[in-house]
């Protein structure tokens, strides 16, 4: 682990939380977690556009029925500060034909991402987190499961 | 047991599009194979979340294994998909 890799509950504000979300489709769900980490002052509003690129590109869909959509390498320069946002649907929202209930969006400037995307997957790889996420209906939830690995580093 | 070290190539490491691409291609290949990072922590390569978890950057050294019949072609052919920049096709 780099020695830049913040705690992943310092990344994500309260406000990045929307755990009684509904979306049209896919796009429309990438485009939440967007605006939640705009809403925290995290990106510019092209990290939108490149979030949905990248999503073009390959589904950023990892199973346990989350997804974590983030920007593209170029859309790194709309990146202010490293941030997650985390946006429950949970009524599910068709990703590509599997079904997601949690997209939880990405910031993250240089390297940073290869930390976090670490020690989330460390999360979701335990079943039982990964569907008392799909389950959460308060902040608290989701900041004492993200808390959980934080302790491991 | 048939196994390979190589060095990821991806610029970005292995993460979003390199990982996926990677553990899509070792879950066609009909063989389970295990994807250790040099830490020494060792997933299925084919989870993508195993993949993310282990955190691998650019130019680190990572072992593939698998003690299937028939394993070393596979081997052979994720070692090259570790082998190229993912990220710029």
């Amino acid at each position: 682990m780099s020695d830049e890799s913040k705690p992943l509950t310092e990344l994500l504000a309260e406000q990045s939380i929307r755990l009684d979300a509904t979306a049209t489709d896919r796009d429309d769900a990438i485009r939440q977690a967007g605006q939640a980490l705009l809403d925290a002052g995290a990106i510019d509003a092209s990290y939108i556009d490149a979030m949905l690129e990248r999503e073009n590109s390959v589904s950023t869909f990892v199973g346990e029925g989350v997804a974590i959509p983030h920007g593209t390498l170029a859309g790194k320069e709309a990146v202010k500060d490293d941030a997650l946002s985390v946006i429950r649907f949970p009524a599910t929202v068709d990703w590509d034909g599997n079904e997601v209930s949690v997209a939880v969006g990405i910031a993250a400037k240089g390297n940073g991402h290869i930390a976090l995307l670490s020690q989330l997957a460390t999360i979701l790889l335990d079943p039982e987190k990964a569907a008392a996420l799909r389950g959460a209906t308060t902040p608290e939830t989701v900041y004492e499961l993200l808390a959980a690995t934080d302790e491991d580093e | 047991m048939p196994e390979r070290t190589v060095t990821v190539a991806s610029s970005v490491g292995l993460h979003a599009r390199p990982a996926s691409l990677f553990s899509q291609a070792a879950a066609k290949v009909g063989v389970p194979v295990t994807l250790t990072s040099a830490a020494g922590k060792s997933v299925n390569a084919a989870s993508i979340l195993g993949v993310l978890s282990l955190g691998i950057g650019s130019g680190e050294e990572v072992t593939l294994a698998s003690d299937a019949e028939g394993s070393e072609g596979a081997l052979d052919e994720l070692v090259a998909l570790l082998s190229r920049d993912l990220d710029k096709e």
